[in-house]
């Protein structure tokens, strides 16, 4: 009876991605469900980077004997059978695959039966951690999420990964809600660059279904209004580096017309290489560190639904 | 949602439609240095011409908003949400072209010459002086050494008081004054005079580097002296 009552309690899933590869996606997603736990929330940590998965070795876990693809693969009926708890109380893990390469890409199906399970889980906090790409199943993720949030490096690379995912991100969201084959044909040529329509931009895509059916672009454009990202910028340096996500903030709008949310940024340091080769946690490693408290304030942000004003910088 | 080309001069500078000069030199600044040519934040998404597009629409938003007049007109022309201002108003259009047909060339040496024709040529539909102010935007690269007299002459130029611009930038007229004068000696520690000069040359539009720079040679050259070791 308490545990229905449980799994009834509104739980929020968080999704953590970013496009490009190595950018800390997992040591981030870990230290903020360290971060709850030590709040006192429930949170289940869920390594969806299958192929790639890492989020254990962020909490200094072992390769454990249960994987997400366990129960993907229906080698263990209910999800419950593949949860380990961590050390850290409150802190439970789904950890990724070490698996075979078609369990890396988890069809509809298998996909629909994880996001079930999910939402009867009793957690108050639901953490993903996406692999990079943009791949269907990392952007259905995203979406389906409460918060998606991305993460960057201050690097050319890494953000242009980051556009190129909210990019693909919303163009999915807008063939969801589309139901017109040939107006879903538009959004997937659109999505080619250099497509022959002229689309260069979301607004011109936009504009573009609006002159076939007006009622569907308007809802596009509410779609765009719906869809905010959180960003946050790691491997931070200097202050150009934090103002990155300002910037980045404002080319969003005015590009895609969407409200990217600069969440915080992560400080550089060495304690953070030092604690992943060392496989302990970072917050457990280096409380006070700078990387760590950091982290802390992305959460109390998420938490508060704030993030960064430009008064930080000045 | 709006094509980038299509948004206000006040959603460009990310501002609210009612700011103050001060805040909207503040968005500018950040604004401006956001879509920078070599912006690392906006690689992929615009090209280098598209950025350089935006970065000149940004410089023209601010030319627009931070002059009270110019501001006027615009906010008049958003809200008549005409397409662009010269059928509008037919007054302006007059003196659009009698003035010297390039005024956008360096002005310092002889400076009385733009000055003086205007008022006495073209009828005055609005009470207050400063009516030129429709040939200089957008304002031209200023090519000549930043001398005292010369920004004396830039200001006027703006049609611009010594008041408005030190309401703007909060230093004192007196200062102002002495810049302009190159009483050198009635300015104060070089490192002041500095942050004075670029406040100045941002009141004006100017490149505060450079106008600082100029300028402050020669005051160091007329105060070294003094400073015999």
């Amino acid at each position: 009876m308490i545990e229905l009552q449980d799994a009834l309690r509104k739980k929020e899933i968080w999704a953590i991605g970013g496009g490009k590869g190595g950018i800390g996606k997992s040591l981030i997603t870990g230290n903020i469900g360290i971060s709850l736990a030590r709040l006192k929330k429930k949170v289940l940590l869920v390594d969806a980077d299958l192929g790639g998965a890492n989020l254990h070795t962020t909490l200094g876990i072992g390769v454990p004997e249960m994987t997400l693809s366990d129960f993907l693969n229906r080698r263990v009926e209910t999800i419950q059978d593949v949860i380990i708890k961590t050390s850290i109380p409150n802190l439970s893990l789904i950890s990724g695959a070490q698996d075979f390469l078609d369990a890396a890409n988890p069809n509809f199906a298998q996909k629909t039966r994880l996001l079930r399970h999910l939402e009867t889980l009793e957690a108050d906090y639901i953490l993903l951690d996406l692999g990079a790409g943009t791949s269907f199943n990392i952007l259905d993720f995203f979406l389906f999420s409460d918060h998606g949030i991305l993460v960057v490096l201050p690097e050319p690379t890494a953000i242009e990964n980051a556009y190129r995912f909210i990019k693909s991100a919303f163009y999915r969201r807008f063939k969801k809600v589309v139901a017109n084959q040939n107006i879903k044909d538009v959004i997937d040529a659109a999505m080619d660059q250099k497509n022959t329509m002229g689309i260069r931009t979301p607004y011109d895509l936009i504009e573009r279904v609006k002159t076939m059916e007006k009622e569907v672009g308007e809802i596009l454009e509410l779609e765009v209004n719906k869809f905010r990202p959180k960003l946050v910028v790691n491997q931070v340096r200097t202050k150009n580096d934090i103002q990155i996500g300002f910037s980045m903030r404002s080319a969003c709008q005015k590009y895609f017309g969407i409200n990217l949310e600069y969440l915080g940024y992560v400080e550089y340091d060495d304690c953070v290489w030092q604690s992943i080769r060392s496989k302990r946690p970072l917050s457990v490693e280096y409380p006070y560190s700078r990387p760590a408290r950091c982290i802390e304030r992305i959460v109390h942000n998420l938490l508060r639904k704030e993030q960064l004003t430009l008064s930080v910088l000045y | 949602m709006k094509k980038i080309e299509d948004l206000t001069y006040y959603e460009l500078l990310e501002v609210a439609p009612n700011a103050t000069a001060q805040e909207i030199h503040r968005a500018y600044e950040r604004v401006r240095r956001i879509y920078e040519p070599n912006s690392i934040a906006l690689y992929s998404l615009f090209t280098p011409e598209e950025t350089a597009a935006i970065h000149q629409r940004i410089e023209d938003a601010y030319r627009t908003l931070v002059y009270e007049d110019n501001r006027k007109k615009y906010d008049a022309k958003l809200r008549g949400a005409v397409e662009l201002p010269e059928p509008a108003a037919p007054s302006h259009q007059r003196y659009y072209e009698p003035p010297s047909p390039s005024p956008q060339r360096p002005m310092p040496r002889s400076l009385p010459e733009p000055a003086a024709p205007h008022p006495a040529d073209v009828p005055q539909p609005e009470p207050q002086p400063p009516v030129r102010h429709e040939e200089v935007t957008p304002v031209a690269p200023f090519i000549g050494e930043y001398t005292g007299p010369a920004i004396r002459a830039l200001r006027e130029l703006r049609g611009l008081s010594l008041s408005t611009v030190a309401n703007q930038t909060k230093v004192s007229s007196r200062y102002l004054e002495s810049i302009e004068e190159e009483t050198f000696q009635k300015l104060p520690a070089r490192t002041y005079t500095r942050g004075f000069l670029m406040l100045y040359a941002k009141a004006l539009g100017c490149d505060p580097e450079r106008f600082a720079s100029d300028y402050l040679r020669r005051f160091d050259a007329a105060t070294k002296p003094l400073k015999a070791k």
